[in-house]
């Protein structure tokens, strides 16, 4: 099997198709939440839509998060007068049902009755109020760092993704960021893979990774994101910063020498169908062993 | 009375070798009946690969008769292709071929590791898509139509039916013709044949096995041709 044959067999193991129980049982969680929040602003014309890797197509079974918006129409106060007002107003209502933990911009669910106390669903509701009538851009309160308000554009950050021609990619980066512990936003990730890749788009995904690695090792300091949405208006270095990049540069050599030493099943290890195969094969050696009996059935 | 009554320390030796050897099973006494009960590993190279949940309700004359088996964690689909009843009873073997696998008088963990193994190995190989690794086989009057036309190397029900009713005789006698009906006496041709599998093959085994396969006649045979002998793993 080539490197790459490998990486789409993994990407294939870490599909989450519509039928899946995952995503069933997101659908469920966010249909209790859109309820929940409707019922709360009877008054208010919201618009809740799926965001994140949901909507981008990026999404791993190892590791993913639920983002759901619900933005208020500008001129709406019903919900809030301030953006601060409607994303609290917001925990309070969620708070109804779950227990809510800020996050950024976002509303992190987890269970607050005895089941689930606790739980983490990787449910992020982000509240928020479109800037006007065409309900592009939004307006977004952030809980944390000295500037409170954040312009963002859901389509263009969705479009950016979507269209970066960079998707397997991505969800690679996503999987060895999961691996390998980083804390490094998702997002930003993404538009780090999206900007290192920029003029790769037509190698191998082997190819790709191996480039992205590389430029971590190798140029991590001189490494920027930006904001499609807004970049002049939101600064995002301080999701990269220098102990960060260092931390990325340093997972990134571990990388590129344990495919120089062991290959690339070393970095992702066995797929489900390698698995299989392994199990399979242990299984032929117990049965060359075991006492060969053939089991029968009397008529019922 | 019961075996475990008749015989305390056949119990006590059985069972301490079983949970010696099998930590997760438990022997219990109910209504008189020894059972055996616990999670029971699929092992190899000192692993355990899989697991199964079950009930084993050791015969009231054992080791003499033959154990019965459930499959209590419903794991396995309750499908006469996976060889298990709706009662989740598992058909480990034909009582015929109990000779060779675990013999009369045998202890009960030389059936634990032996045929038992086999069967839930075989089990988790199927639910891995792959084939019964030991072949399987045919449910009912044509799988005991397949194993006697292995053991006796004849396709011939007469002589098959001939030979089962020598091996359930109380005795057989030297002027007796063959089974194999080559016109011989059973003392000139077969006798030896006869002898040793009379040793093998309960009468009582051998009389159930006759009235089932006099029973379907021969459609034994000819449900066994519609579908070939024993499918032995193509792996």
């Amino acid at each position: 099997m080539t490197a790459d044959e490998y990486l789409k067999e993994v990407l294939a193991s870490q599909a989450l198709g519509d039928d899946s129980d995952e995503v069933k049982a997101l659908q469920k969680h966010r249909a209790d939440v859109e309820k929940l929040i409707r019922d709360n602003f009877k008054d208010t014309a919201l618009t809740i839509r799926y965001a994140g890797s949901k909507a981008k197509g990026t999404m791993n079974k190892e590791s993913y998060d639920l983002d759901i918006i619900s933005y208020v129409s500008s001129g709406d106060n019903t919900a809030g007068e301030t953006i601060e007002d409607i994303y609290n107003n917001h925990k309070k209502a969620l708070s109804k049902k779950y227990y809510v933990e800020p996050k950024g911009s976002a509303l992190r669910l987890k269970g607050c009755d005895a089941e689930n106390l606790g739980v983490d669903f990787h449910i992020d509701v982000v509240p928020g109020r479109f800037s006007d009538e065409t309900k592009t851009d939004a307006y977004l309160y952030q809980s944390g760092g000295d500037k409170k308000r954040l312009k963002t554009n859901l389509d263009v950050h969705l479009d950016h993704v979507r269209e970066s021609g960079v998707i397997d990619a991505i969800r690679l980066a996503k999987l060895w960021k999961a691996r390998n512990g980083l804390p490094i936003r998702t997002f930003v990730l993404e538009l780090a893979v999206i900007k290192l890749l920029e003029d790769k788009k037509k190698k191998s995904l082997s190819a790709q990774m191996e480039h992205f690695w590389t430029e971590l090792r190798d140029n991590s300091d001189n490494l920027t994101v930006e904001d499609p949405a807004n970049p002049s208006g939101n600064d995002l270095s301080k999701y990269l910063d220098d102990n960060l990049k260092s931390q990325l540069a340093a997972a990134a050599e571990r990388t590129l020498d344990l495919i120089d030493s062991s290959g690339w099943e070393a970095v992702f290890g066995k797929t489900e169908k390698q698995e299989k195969a392994a199990r399979v094969e242990i299984l032929r050696r117990a049965a060359a062993v075991a006492t060969p009996s053939r089991p029968w059935l009397p008529e019922e | 009375m019961t075996w475990h009554r008749s015989d305390p320390a056949l119990y006590e030796k059985e069972k301490a070798e079983v949970e010696a050897q099998f930590p997760d099973l438990r022997f219990v006494v109910e209504n008189n009946q020894v059972y055996v009960r616990g999670s029971f590993p699929v092992m190899f190279e000192g692993k355990a690969l899989d697991r199964y949940s079950v009930e084993l309700l050791l015969a009231r004359n054992h080791p003499a008769g033959l154990p019965i088996v459930r499959e209590t964690g419903g794991r396995i689909p309750r499908d006469l292709d996976r060889h298990i009843l709706k009662s989740g009873t598992a058909c480990v073997l034909i009582p015929d071929e109990r000779w060779h696998l675990w013999p009369e008088g045998s202890a009960l963990l030389k059936y634990l590791t032996g045929p038992l193994h086999s069967f839930f190995l075989a089990q988790t190989m199927v639910e891995e898509g792959q084939d019964w690794p030991f072949g399987q086989w045919a449910h009912g009057a044509k799988g005991i139509f397949q194993y006697y036309r292995e053991l006796l190397k004849t396709s011939d029900l007469r002589a098959m039916t001939t030979y089962l009713d020598y091996l359930a005789a109380k005795k057989v006698k030297g002027h007796w013709p063959c089974p194999c009906r080559n016109g011989k006496k059973l003392r000139d041709c077969h006798f030896d044949q006869v002898k040793d599998l009379r040793g093998k093959i309960p009468r009582k085994t051998a009389e159930w096995s006759l009235s089932i396969l006099r029973e379907a006649g021969e459609s034994a045979i000819e449900m066994d041709e519609a579908k070939p002998a024993a499918s032995v793993s193509k792996s």
